[in-house]
């Protein structure tokens, strides 16, 4: 059946789907972020979409979030964090790489702290309703600091570059319906994959649906570099910071400073520091702590769980939190012995004692996970009983697994964080009592990335995403480059891919509870914790929200000096 | 004294091309991994081997050591994977950072130490010095990963008085020096100082000494002109070999308070499996051993007529 086109009072086309996410928010459905993240990413405005929300819940005009003060003008801010390298982009395997790059390029959407995502360098955006085409209106009038003007040959370039196996980016599992395959097994993006629409439009076409576009395009990688990076010039932005935001880069050493200045106009608005300064304090989480106490710094990238008392009794420190969708997973990978016998795999997730981990090692700051890696902060969460340790169970399926006890594991794990070795160290001892037992091999972080897609076991950490069939897409369905267990089950990915391509969170949340449910049976990862990420700043620095993945988004950040 | 002296050297380039080939077999015959190093993990195979037929890496591994030693050389030390830039820009200023930070731990801990150990051994179970030996066991017992939290703590977050970082991103700032050289000095005087009464002690015991004070001396003549010179024989090499510790062994210190010295970079490299950072940090660290070792051998056999002459 044809449907009807709704349009909005600009005549602009409104997706279909909206009138019936409104009705589910009148009705409880779904919450109100969920409304105001799903219909910005059909292409309403935020303005539009907040309005939308306080008119169905009653809510009257925009509410800001915090009472208004006048900003101040000036000054610098000095920001505790590891600086890396800033070549290519495309490339970053570190967060806080984009966050040096961040004010001086831009992206085409942005996600806030409050994880709705917007339109940035991209105006507004529309999806097909089967979710395979979407087009992006660029926003015209913005000029690269070269002087060149935005368009739409900026952003094709970037995709021809992401997808191009040779530059070597994780962006290329994002746009997974660009791409085709070559003769020799490889990939590369598919003719025609996007089109130049005119000088402020392009158009994506998937060859499947996809529903974290918008979202995919805030992903830390997926900065937007002028057109000419890595064809007119080297691919190397340290060397040539030519960007659309609003600072430029003054002074950069890797491993020492990053100083980004304050350039002239704008596009974006007024923004109220002159200076950002991140200083390099090195990995010790203390160190950073030092520095704020005693005002070498304004602002820490981040405060490791145990240091979060020390903040909070510094005179002048504030302590931001934020829940995520953070985690680590003790993965088994299904194709290496002992853990290709599901039932090792199922005694060993059924010895974890989920609330005693995160009380031991995360000290409670935080939620407990349930071994599907969905989050129930995820909107599509889909709440299955809750699992009890129960170690006769995992003594009855070792004996039936055929397996002489004890049986001896090690784990492998990166000490990228603290809480990784305590998580283990809790588990090992409640692992025990089954007849397990657990070697720690703890190694440095950059180690740990050389064995974490081949190591029989390892505990990996995997950073927040805003959906849950983010995650699962990138790493449970079979044979995707980020499959660190080697996990193939047709049955849940086709349950994946059908929950994957609903755009209803209604209907999504419905069809995820197979896809939890499988992967939870199927016992690949023991995941204790879902955590809390902490920041810190002076009490001078105003306008600063946590980020659940640390981007720094200082535009509106000003200090009361 | 100068067949001695080329003895040293010859021993001393031996001990380098020894530790480079150690070096060599353990960061270099894999080529795959040295590879995979360079272009991170998500390069292809084809990748991979065209950058290694493009470095010589399939060369025979003969032609590569000895491409790779005569680099070193000349002191081309290749480029930091991390730093993304040639080894010698961040080699050579961390090195200065280290020197600096050496320097002023030097600049009070030689001074201090010669004198308490001085007066110390000079009347060997006075109230002087067992206040003085104490104090200095104590001080020694205190390691630096322990001793840095906790005047850190006093300083930083009690009192208020210091930065908590050295990482002197605004500049050199003499105040960032003070807590790592702090930590460093309390570990290291009481040592220098504990060797150096021991030694003192040892010749205020011997004949000639005796007959120095029995004929009539004055004491202050007798401490000066003949006891102190034999005393400092010991210390002095002792003070050579903290060059070696103040190079590479302050590195939870640099850590701690992420000064930008030579250790914590030698922490970062390996960290990062840097390895071109890693062989040019270890090759100077082996360098700076070797040549404190053999001043502290030719200033010994200045210092000690004895064996000079045997």
């Amino acid at each position: 059946m044809a449907k009807s086109e709704i349009r909005d009072e600009s005549g602009k086309r409104v997706h279909p789907y909206i009138p019936e996410l409104c009705e589910q928010l009148r009705k409880g459905d779904c919450d109100r972020r969920e409304f105001l993240r799903t219909a910005t990413l059909l292409g309403v405005s935020s303005a539009a979409a907040y309005a939308m929300a306080g008119s169905i819940l009653g809510e009257g005009p925009v509410k800001k979030a915090v009472a208004q003060e006048t900003p101040k003008m000036g000054g610098t801010l000095r920001s505790a964090m590891r600086v890396q390298r800033m070549d290519d982009p495309a490339t970053y395997d570190w967060t806080e790489m984009s966050n040096q790059t961040r004010a001086i390029c831009e992206y085409l959407t942005v996600t806030g702290s409050d994880n709705v995502t917007r339109p940035y360098l991209a105006e507004s955006w529309e999806a097909s309703d089967d979710l395979k085409t979407w087009t992006f209106k660029l926003q015209q009038g913005i000029t690269w600091s070269n002087g060149d003007a935005f368009n739409a040959d900026d952003v094709i370039h970037n995709f021809s570059r992401w997808l191009d196996p040779e530059v070597g980016s994780s962006n290329i599992g994002l746009f997974g319906g660009m791409l085709e395959q070559t003769a020799d097994g490889g990939q590369r993006m598919r003719d025609g994959a996007i089109e130049r629409v005119d000088d402020h439009t392009v158009r994506l076409h998937l060859s499947e649906p996809q529903l974290a576009v918008p979202e995919n395009l805030y992903n830390y990688p997926t900065v937007i570099v002028h057109r000419g990076f890595g064809v007119d010039y080297e691919a190397d932005l340290a060397r040539n910071p030519i960007g659309t935001g609003p600072y430029e880069l003054a002074e950069f050493r890797v491993g020492e400073v990053c100083r980004l200045r304050k350039r002239g106009e704008y596009w974006g608005g007024e923004v109220f520091l002159d200076e950002i300064h991140y200083i390099d304090t090195g990995d010790d989480p203390s160190a950073r702590v030092a520095a704020l106490a005693s005002g070498q710094v304004d602002h820490v990238y981040e405060v490791d769980i145990s240091a979060i008392d020390l903040v909070e009794r510094i005179p002048g420190a504030v302590l931001h939190e934020a829940v995520t969708a953070q985690t680590g997973v003790a993965r088994m990978r299904v194709t290496e012995a002992p853990f290709d016998n599901l039932k090792v795999r199922q005694a060993v997730v059924a010895c974890m004692d989920h609330q005693k981990v995160l009380e031991v090692a995360y000290r409670g700051r935080g939620k407990i996970a349930e071994n599907h890696h969905v989050s129930p902060i995820h909107p599509e969460y889909f709440q299955l009983p809750g699992l009890t340790r129960d170690v006769e169970k995992a003594k009855a399926l070792l004996a039936e697994s055929g397996v002489s006890l004890p049986i001896r594991v090690k784990i492998d794990l990166g000490q990228a964080e603290a809480w990784h070795l305590g998580a283990m160290q809790e588990f090992r001892q409640q692992l025990e009592p089954a007849g397990i037992i657990l070697d720690l091999n703890p190694m440095p972080g950059a180690s740990y990335w050389d064995v974490w897609d081949k190591t029989p076991f390892g505990f990996t950490q995997w950073t927040h995403r805003p959906l849950g069939v983010m995650v699962l897409n990138l790493g449970y369905k079979s044979g995707v480059p980020w499959n660190e267990s080697g996990y193939s089950n047709p049955e849940f990915d086709a349950a994946l891919a059908e929950a994957s391509a609903t755009l209803d969170v209604v209907e999504r949340r419905a069809k995820m509870e197979a896809v939890q449910k499988i992967l939870q049976d199927d016992a690949v990862i023991a995941q204790p914790l879902w955590r809390s990420v902490f920041s810190a700043t002076t009490d001078k620095v105003r306008g600063y929200e946590i980020h659940p993945t640390f981007y720094h988004q200082f535009h509106k950040v000003w200090l009361d000096t | 004294m100068l067949i001695f002296v080329t003895r040293r050297a010859a021993t001393m380039v031996l001990t380098m091309i020894a530790v480079s080939m150690l070096l060599f077999a353990a960061l270099e015959v894999n080529v795959e991994n040295v590879a995979v190093k360079v272009l991170g993990p998500y390069s292809t195979d084809e990748q991979r081997n065209i950058w290694l037929e493009n470095n010589g890496y399939f060369e025979p591994i003969y032609v590569r050591y000895f491409t790779w030693l005569s680099n070193f050389v000349v002191g081309d030390f290749g480029e930091s994977i991390r730093f993304r830039t040639d080894v010698s820009e961040v080699l050579w200023p961390r090195l200065g950072n280290t020197a600096i930070l050496a320097a002023c731990v030097f600049a009070v801990v030689i001074p201090v130490s010669l004198l308490l150990g001085v007066l110390s051994g000079m009347r060997e179970g006075s109230k002087l010095d067992r206040t003085i030996s104490v104090t200095s066991i104590v001080t020694t017992s205190v390691p630096e990963f322990a001793s840095a939290p906790l005047l850190s703590a006093i300083f930083v977050f009690y009192l208020g008085l210091l930065p908590g970082t050295s990482g002197m991103a605004a500049g050199f700032d003499p105040v960032q020096l003070i807590l790592p050289a702090l930590v460093l000095i309390i570990y290291d005087f009481g040592y220098v100082a504990r060797m150096t009464r021991a030694s003192m002690a040892e010749v205020m015991t011997t004949n000639y000494i005796r007959t120095a004070v029995l004929k009539g001396l004055p004491y202050r003549r007798v401490i000066l002109r003949h006891a102190l010179r034999n005393a400092l024989i010991a210390p002095f090499t002792v003070i050579m070999l903290q060059i070696n510790w103040l190079l590479s062994g302050v590195i939870v210190v640099e850590f701690f308070f992420a000064y930008k010295g030579f250790g914590a970079l030698l922490l970062e490299a390996s960290l990062n499996q840097d390895i071109y950072l890693i062989e040019a940090c270890a090759m100077v660290s082996v360098f700076v051993a070797v040549m404190t070792q053999a001043l502290a051998d030719i200033g010994y056999t200045y210092l000690n007529p004895r064996i000079r002459f045997s």
